[in-house]
């Protein structure tokens, strides 16, 4: 018969202390943060879905800024532009795995494993905020990197001096390390993968961008995905789907599109509390 | 030891789970029964934290579950043997769950070959049989070397060999002193090497006991062939035991085959066969559930 008494001692597998019953205290859960996050580094690390996201990235941003600069006529659309052109896509695609590192957990039956090694339902809902932002700025970094080699290759100038390079691309991570959070607070919400990729998708592409011309300035400042947009200023060449008269600065369409993820987040965590999990 | 007291869980007007209060004792066995629809899986849930009860509460030697420091280490649980992501190999697997309770990765392929999936380590999960799955899912709750199992129909999907290895396993898991609480439909699986029973039935304690417990109490039937079952009856009947003929045949309730053997020869009544039978402990608990069981087929 096959036993399973540890090889590795107790004392290994149960860290410093070899006391099983013992009461756990805030500070216990603020140390197990990093463990949380090797987790879910790991869990998105070991799936073909997120290794093609990943692969698909830089061919993305350099595909589309090699187009754009190849075909475009005018001479003023430089490389220091058009890199992050293909982040609006890109910024989906940062959805689109903020969702799925929730609602396939959900789906799967693996958020209550989770659940079960680790009760503080808040422990895990940092580490995934966290993991899905860094997700959004690797992201973000890697398909602009691909988009400035593309405008090149595609024969576009320089354009702009440096510091106004590094601030497009601030403010560009910024926006694809807040859309990967708002994916992951409608997943949390919704926790459906099909539900919350096809509600935000419908929201962005067809609510916002057909209907939100019809609504005052003044309300579509606050909608979130133009809001969002609005982070990738680019010059006057760059468009926007809605033209707004009277615009915000950054900052404050910064504060908008992280409002929106932030409650996201927040109620994503209340409903977590909540709800029971299957 | 487990205790669970007053645990009740509703959902709208239903009352899935309803004042369940039994301890569950280390170093022994405990099968937990019921039919479908008894509150059993929603039981389990509510010890591991995953389910909010309405009342009552749960303790693992006097702490509830989602104040312990580290779970992984006093309890393992098996609640639903599918939850794994298909795509993600058995390793894999098993590397997250052991980063999430802070258990050395080293401790990963010797819970695989604990339970024999050390050939399929590298596999995905979506290809694994449902007994192979039950097997991860089992490595799973081992990782961190607990002093408690909790295991939801553990042995589903597992083929003969799977099933005498998983009673082997949790009988050999008790000896030294460990808690296993499983739930089965399969009672007579269960009755094979489970020491104590919980049954329950519309989310009700029906039975707390040792198996043993049960066992004496279960009813004796002795059928007697003869060619003189009407005499036979009279002769029973005049010592207070109950028999019913039907044909050539007796059946008799409440006595023993000795008895009723001495009562023939005493009265020189010739029998032709007599055979003593006894109510099978799935056959008790059939009756003891019966009337409380939510799907029963007709």
């Amino acid at each position: 018969m096959t036993t399973i008494s540890p090889t590795i001692p107790s004392s290994a597998i149960l860290g410093t202390t070899n006391n099983r019953s013992a009461l756990r205290t805030r500070k216990d859960d603020l140390r197990t943060i990093p463990a949380a996050l090797t987790a879910e580094s790991i869990k998105l690390t070991s799936l073909r879905p997120n290794k093609v996201i990943a692969a698909l990235t830089p061919v993305i941003g350099a595909l589309i800024a090699w187009a754009l600069a190849s075909s475009s006529t005018d001479k003023n659309l430089t490389a220091s532009e058009l890199f992050i052109f293909p982040l609006p896509l890109i910024a989906m695609l940062a959805t689109v795995t903020g969702i799925l590192m929730f609602t396939a957990e959900a789906q799967h039956g693996t958020l209550a494993a989770a659940l079960t090694a680790r009760p503080t339902r808040w422990v895990i809902v940092t580490a995934k905020a966290t993991i899905a932002t860094l997700v959004g700025i690797v992201l973000g970094a890697t398909a602009m990197i691909a988009g400035f080699a593309g405008a090149l290759l595609g024969g576009a100038d320089l354009g702009d001096d440096g510091s106004a390079i590094a601030s497009r691309a601030l403010w560009a991570l910024l926006y694809t390390a807040l859309a990967a959070v708002i994916g992951l607070g409608v997943g949390m919400i919704v926790r459906h993968s099909a539900g919350a990729i096809s509600g935000l998708l419908m929201w962005s592409f067809v609510i916002e961008s057909l209907f939100a011309p019809a609504l005052p300035d003044g309300l579509v400042h606050f909608l979130p995905f133009s809001a969002g947009y609005r982070l990738l200023d680019a010059g006057p060449n760059f468009k926007a789907p809605v033209t707004i008269a009277h615009e915000l600065g950054r900052p404050q369409y910064a504060l908008i599109f992280g409002g929106y993820a932030l409650a996201s987040l927040a109620i994503g965590t209340l409903l977590l509390n909540r709800r029971d999990t299957n | 030891m487990i205790t669970l007291s007053g645990l009740t869980k509703r959902y709208g007007d239903r009352t899935a789970v309803d004042d369940l209060s039994f301890t569950v004792a280390a170093g022994r066995v405990t099968g937990f029964v019921g039919p479908n629809g008894a509150g059993k899986s929603t039981t389990m849930r509510m010890m591991v934290g995953l389910t909010r009860p309405d009342a009552g509460e749960v303790r693992y030697d006097g702490v509830r579950y989602t104040d312990l420091q580290h779970p992984a280490h006093l309890v393992g649980a098996v609640l639903d043997a599918r939850c794994m992501h298909p795509g993600r190999t058995a390793r894999n697997h098993l590397r997250v769950m052991a980063a999430m309770s802070g258990i050395p990765a080293g401790r990963i392929e010797q819970v695989l070959a604990a339970v024999g999936l050390e050939s399929a380590m590298d596999q995905r999960a979506g290809g694994f049989s449902l007994g192979m799955r039950q097997r991860l899912a089992l490595a799973g709750a081992l990782l961190g070397d607990p002093q408690v199992l909790l295991l939801d129909e553990p042995s589903n999907g597992l083929d003969p060999d799977g099933i005498r290895w998983l009673r082997n396993h949790l009988t050999d898991f008790a000896e030294q002193g460990g808690t296993v609480f499983v739930s089965s439909h399969l009672i007579g699986e269960l009755s094979l090497f489970a020491d104590d029973l919980i049954v329950v039935g519309a989310g009700k304690l029906l039975a707390a006991e040792a198996v043993e417990t049960i066992t004496t109490r279960q009813a004796v039937t002795v059928i007697v062939e003869t060619s003189q079952p009407t005499d036979l009856a009279r002769i029973l009947a005049a010592h207070d035991i109950t028999a019913e003929t039907t044909g050539d045949r007796l059946v008799v309730s409440g006595t023993t085959k000795a008895t009723v053997s001495q009562l023939a020869f005493e009265n020189g009544i010739r029998i032709v066969e007599l055979t003593e039978t006894t109510q099978s402990l799935e056959d008790s608990l059939l009756a003891m559930t019966g009337a409380s069981a939510e799907f029963a087929s007709v």
